[in-house]
């Protein structure tokens, strides 16, 4: 599969201010990246470059292979924007609401009945047809913009904060409704606040910080390459003195949390390790074979606050 | 990058189909006359019309002093030129109204940016606001047609200037209409546009008029002190005034209607004019209402197109 969306040198200036400073991405077909990064930290400049509403000061994007510069319709034609803060019309119903935006993307009338019939049902809001949208819950309303950037089928969904503003339960059906249109196959570009969600679902991240890109991959790859140091938790039986003595002298460990310092049980201990799987292993053997009663040896496994934390510097907030 | 998406065929319609299926048009319109509030300001406007053309009736006859009671013909006329001032008063007032918001107000919704992401074009956006806004002003104008027929029974009106003064109204409905639109674009609140709207239209209909009155009366101690004026630059004078009645549309209205009334005449007439000789010289002059028309649509086109420009401009900041 090639690159949906690519970008290539994405700089915005406001004055003096650098919005956005050289950013290069390729997003793949299919993928659900996530696009994550502090307040200020120029992903909405982003999204909205890449949805044909702000011009760049220099540098180029494609979307499905048209130039957000060069031919905005068409690249209009290939996404679905969420913004970040949408307004509703007030006295509008459910389906006139999907009818209107249909419209909007020339969809012909005889085939938006069944279609917003279809949109409702994907969304969770067929029993809300004939509601007007204002009467809509918050999250309700999210889901409704939802259906409406799929009124003309785009293969890019492009989603600022689709969760922000959403309590739990609205936040994972939305969660499970990105997992849905991922299942559809389309490509879903979206940033948030909220990390864990990010981890759950991106096959891709990019972490943005004050305009420019401090890292960019894979999701387990890029957890994997930031990681240079390695917690492993031990547990064993009988006293674990000796054993943190024992850790202590091995080349690779670095340090040592006891129970008494963290939230760890007592009869375990916590130690950084610095050598790859090789040394590890190694390690684990030289513990069986000094008789220390090992009862659980483990990595513990970053999440993706570990990642943000490690790569941003907290230049803007 | 992926392979180009190829655009849908788009079959070719009608102006008008366009204009009936034009989404912008169909929602407001659906929003307009929901419910009982486009009922009630009907009613209402009819109640007042009807009950200012009494109030006119009994005022005219009550004043008369003839002893077959007051003169029909000039009841008739009266109520034709008081039903025509309203529609006058609507067309400069309550149509820009309807318009100084439509584009500033998807803007204040935040629904601006979801419309400039959809394949929408920025002609059949503002042509959508615009047919909306003045489907209700004319159907305004309209339903007080029956009023207006009272003067027929009366007698005193000519049917070519009822058809003359309603052509004036709706083409001066049409431009004031797109001022409106026009400043809608321009203006980020509908607060600023409705004051940028309701200075430019005081302007024309009420501050040219008034700022030639003072320059007249300014100027007209040295013209009669010096009596010196050639004949010619009397003429002159009474060009400039034409053309400047022509930019007003109570102006052309009434001098439109005395030509047509007093001199007879729908295209041209004659006056006198004396000069500082003594002698009496014919000029010809043209109505106003043929210049009226192509300078308000001339201003329409100018105004359609430089709204379609405004909202078509991809944001730099």
């Amino acid at each position: 599969m090639g690159s949906i969306i690519e970008i290539q040198g994405l700089t915005k200036k406001y004055g003096d201010l650098v919005a956005l400073n050289d950013l290069t991405l390729n997003i793949e077909e299919g993928e659900v990246f996530g696009f994550i990064g502090p307040n200020g930290a120029g992903k909405t400049t982003t999204m909205r470059i890449l949805t044909t509403l702000l011009k760049p000061s220099s540098g180029k994007a494609w979307v499905a292979g048209e130039s957000v510069i060069d031919n905005p319709r068409a690249v209009r034609r290939n996404i679905g924007y969420m913004p970040d803060f949408f307004g509703v019309y007030d006295d509008m119903k459910v389906w006139e609401y999907l009818d209107f935006f249909a419209a909007c993307y020339d969809v012909p009338p005889n085939t938006r009945v069944g279609m917003i019939d279809d949109l409702l049902a994907l969304v969770d809001l067929g029993h809300k047809k004939e509601a007007f949208v204002d009467s809509l819950s918050r999250g309700m309303k999210q889901r409704l913009c939802l259906a409406r950037t799929l009124a003309h089928d785009p293969q890019v969904l492009i989603l600022d904060e689709p969760a922000s503003g959403l309590d739990p339960r609205a936040r994972i059906e939305m969660r499970e409704l990105l997992r849905e249109l991922k299942l559809m196959g389309k490509t879903i570009f979206f940033s948030s606040h909220i990390l864990s969600e990010v981890a759950d679902i991106c096959t891709s991240i990019a972490i943005l910080e004050a305009g420019g890109l401090v890292a960019y991959g894979d999701m387990a790859e890029m957890k994997r390459q930031l990681r240079t140091h390695r917690l492993i938790q031990l547990r064993a039986l009988g006293d674990l003195t000796p054993v943190q003595e024992f850790l202590l002298r091995h080349e690779s460990v670095e340090s040592i949390i006891t129970a008494e310092g963290a939230d760890i049980p007592s009869d375990s201990l916590r130690f950084d390790f610095t050598g790859d799987d090789e040394a590890l292993s190694q390690l684990l053997a030289s513990l069986i074979a000094h008789n220390f009663r090992v009862v659980a040896f483990q990595e513990e496994t970053g999440d993706l606050e570990d990642v943000f934390l490690q790569v941003t510097k907290g230049i803007v907030n | 990058m992926t392979e180009l998406v190829q655009e849908p065929v788009i079959q070719k319609k009608s102006f008008l189909q366009r204009l009936r299926e034009n989404p912008v048009a169909v929602k407001e319109l659906r929003s307009r006359m929901r419910g009982r509030r486009a009922f009630v300001v009907l009613t209402v406007h009819l109640l007042v019309m009807s009950a200012f053309i009494t109030l006119v009736y009994s005022a005219f006859a009550s004043a008369a002093s003839g002893p077959y009671g007051p003169d029909s013909r000039g009841v008739g006329k009266v109520i034709f030129s008081s039903v025509l001032g309203l529609q006058v008063m609507l067309v400069i007032f309550v149509g820009p109204s309807f318009t100084a918001g439509a584009i500033s107000g998807e803007k204040e919704r935040q629904t601006y940016d979801l419309l400039r992401t959809t394949l929408l074009s920025g002609k059949a956006f503002v042509a959508g606001k615009l047919v909306s806004a003045l489907s209700y002003v004319l159907l305004l104008i309209f339903v007080a047609i029956p009023l207006q027929s009272i003067a027929f029974l009366m007698g005193g009106v000519a049917v070519i200037e009822l058809i003359l003064s309603q052509v004036i109204v709706l083409v001066s409905a049409v431009t004031f209409a797109l001022w409106g639109l026009y400043a809608s674009a321009r203006m980020r609140t509908t607060l600023a546009a409705s004051v940028v709207t309701f200075a430019g239209a005081l302007f024309i209909t009420v501050g040219v008029p008034v700022f030639v009155g003072l320059f007249a009366m300014i100027l007209s101690p040295f013209f009669a002190g010096a009596a010196l004026l050639s004949w010619q630059v009397e003429a002159a004078l009474m060009y400039v005034l034409m053309f400047l009645a022509a930019t007003n549309l109570p102006a052309t209205l009434i001098v439109s209607d005395v030509a047509l009334v007093q001199e007879g005449s729908l295209w041209y007439f004659n006056t006198s004019v004396g000069g500082a000789s003594g002698a009496s010289h014919t000029i010809w002059l043209f109505s106003p209402w043929p210049l009226f028309l192509i300078l308000y649509i001339l201003l329409s086109v100018v105004l359609f197109y430089a709204t379609v420009r405004r909202v078509r401009k991809i944001a730099t900041q």
